[in-house]
């Protein structure tokens, strides 16, 4: 039980990362950004590269790398959207899939298409409440609730974040009242890039690091943005621990019972097949749509 | 050497299939459909599942591919037909990947068959009538007439009071409501009409290539198909069919290079999707009515028209 809960909360810790930074592009410049994953992968790799490459240690690495990947959100911006600003939603999503596309497969054009691992040193399990976690993964866990915590404070206390939920709520209402917009878009490019780049730090410690590691988790990360609310942090944070749970518990429940409730022959075990684990967030995601497309913490849409 | 080009022709014709039907439902009536590979591999499966295991003829394997798409279409279409643009791409993606794992866990028709081993040695329709050498042959021209009898009835369709209403569409729900249109169901019939020409795509994708596993149908699919439309010119059909030689042939060229150019064939498969990826941002950016705009009927100011 103590490990479904722990797995659970340690995939909400790496969508949330995610999702939150999706939903902070989304919420100002109101395009869905499929090259959003795309930077995870990015800050993963350029970790790798400065811990192995240039032999720096690990923490310093996914510093610095953390930034760049942030930086290179900001040059995306700027070589492709900003010149689309006044375009359809459709074109933006388009030229955003391209972005992607080409961030992907340049990535996978350098580093090879083969899993690398970071160079940390085999963890041995330890005993947590009855569940078994290895300190790496308590790690990822902290650093992702210490991140959102920043991010709260930044969001409520600070200049720079009250412009950005101005900004986010009303474009033109921001601007009107002396928010200088496009420095906001471009914060909001640098800390959604630079949290992707993060949770795919995270997501390397946690498995290994690959090409399609950003763009094989899409689903679930638009998932957890909008089962939150698109545009709504907090709902992204609170998507991702909801999607995080259910694709675990999902996985665990005996459905034996059920199905001999309705005459079915089962012989005692009826688990979903673990081949259908991505099947629950693409489910999740599309019933969510259906029934209430604001999301859980959304707030209507002009 | 001309082999190959037949080959290519063949492909294009596929493609160009595939490119024509999001063109209906993109270009035409502007339904984001980003989960367009999936009406492909539903014509692929269901002909290739109704000839080799059921064991019909393969004018019902390709007609129940048509028909399994077309479903398909109308069902992705049914619920969401009221979901915004960005919305609508994201649940058509879900979908999509949905249809797709479903068929990667499923084995069919024996314990080595579909899932993910896929179907190999799919039987090719009248192989007997024709030697290998002229099979090719036989192949591109059935495909070339199937690809002309399909641009003559999206063509003819889009001329039609109902292609009008669906441009209508395209541009907002607003008018074609204020027409008395029923919105809802014009976007389910576009979704199976696109989809069932796709279906057909992929039904001969399946005979031709007499090989299909599920990842032959992943998102990039989809992305070339919409790279198609939009390089040739979202609304055209003429364009659509453009947008399909041109990517097809970059997509391909890298068979020549690779002798060329000391190159791995990994790094020149990565090449080949940034220079494709690239050239549809610059598209986007600097050309956005692509190759061959659409031609918009122009009308007499209204000033003329009478009036004060």
């Amino acid at each position: 039980m103590a490990q479904i809960v722990f797995d659970s909360l340690l995939r909400s810790a790496e969508l949330g990362l995610l999702a939150v930074g999706l939903t902070m592009v989304y919420s100002v410049l109101r395009f869905p950004n499929f090259s959003h994953v795309e930077f995870a992968p990015l800050g993963a790799y350029l970790t790798l590269a400065g811990a192995s490459v240039a032999g720096l240690p690990l923490a310093v690495a996914a510093a610095i790398a953390v930034a760049l990947t942030g930086l290179a959100g900001v040059a995306a911006d700027r070589v492709v959207f900003a010149k689309l600003r006044d375009r359809s939603p459709i074109m933006l999503m388009i030229a955003a899939f391209a972005l992607g596309i080409a961030m992907r497969e340049a990535m996978r054009a350098i580093w090879g298409p083969d899993p690398k691992s970071f160079p940390v040193p085999l963890q041995s399990p330890v005993d947590l409440l009855g569940a078994s976690v290895t300190p790496i993964q308590i790690v990822i866990i902290a650093a992702a609730a210490a991140c959102m915590l920043l991010f709260h404070g930044l969001l409520t206390y600070t200049k720079l974040g009250i412009a950005m939920r101005a900004a986010a709520d009303n474009a033109n209402l921001a601007q009107a009242s002396g928010i200088f917009t496009e420095r906001v878009i471009r914060a909001v490019w640098f800390i959604g890039s630079a949290f992707a780049g993060l949770g795919g730090v995270l997501i390397g410690l946690n498995t290994q690091i690959y090409p399609m590691m950003g763009f094989g988790i899409i689903i679930p990360v638009f998932c957890a943005a909008i089962l939150g609310g698109i545009g709504s942090p907090y709902g992204a944070m609170l998507g991702a621990l909801v999607l995080g749970f259910a694709e675990n518990v999902g996985l665990s429940i005996n459905f034996a019972p059920l199905i001999e409730a309705f005459g079915g022959e089962t012989g005692g075990y009826a688990f979903v097949p673990t081949g259908y684990k991505p099947a629950i967030a693409f489910v999740f995601l599309i019933l969510v749509l259906l029934l209430r497309p604001q999301g859980i913490m959304g707030a209507r849409r002009r | 050497m001309i082999d190959y080009f037949v080959y290519l022709l063949t492909i294009i014709g596929i493609w160009g299939l595939l490119s024509l039907s999001l063109n209906l439902q993109y270009g035409l009536t502007g339904l984001v459909n980003l989960g367009h590979i999936a009406f492909f591999m539903l014509g692929a499966y269901a002909s290739t599942i109704l000839v080799m295991v059921v064991g019909t003829s393969f004018v019902v394997g390709f007609l129940g591919g048509i028909a399994a798409a077309a479903l398909f279409g109308a069902l992705i279409a049914l619920p969401t037909a009221h979901l915004q643009q960005d919305y609508w791409a994201i649940s058509t993606l879900a979908a999509a990947e949905i249809a797709r794992l479903l068929l990667k866990n499923t084995t069919i028709g024996g314990q080595y068959q579909g899932g993910a081993f896929g179907f190999s040695g799919i039987p090719q329709p009248l192989y007997d009538a024709f030697t290998p050498e002229t099979y090719g042959w036989f192949y591109l021209a059935l495909v070339l007439v199937l690809l002309v009898a399909c641009w003559t009835l999206v063509q003819w369709l889009s001329e039609m009071p109902y292609g009008r209403a669906l441009k209508a569409l395209r541009e907002g729900d607003d008018l074609p409501l204020a027409l008395g249109k029923d919105v809802r169901s014009l976007r389910i019939r576009a979704m199976a009409l696109g989809g069932g020409v796709a279906g057909l795509a992929g039904a001969l994708y399946a005979h031709f290539n007499a090989f299909i596993d599920p990842t032959y149908f992943l998102p990039l699919e989809t992305f070339i198909v919409w790279s198609m439309v939009i390089l040739g010119g979202a609304g055209n059909h003429i364009g659509a069919l453009a947008g399909a030689l041109i990517i097809q042939a970059i997509y391909n060229s890298t068979r020549f290079l690779g002798g060329w150019v000391p190159i791995d064939q990994n790094t020149l498969g990565s090449l080949r999707m940034i220079v494709i990826s690239v050239l549809i941002i610059l598209v986007i950016i600097y050309m956005p009515k692509g190759l061959v705009p659409e031609r918009v009927r122009r009308y007499a100011p209204a000033g003329r028209r009478g009036g004060t």
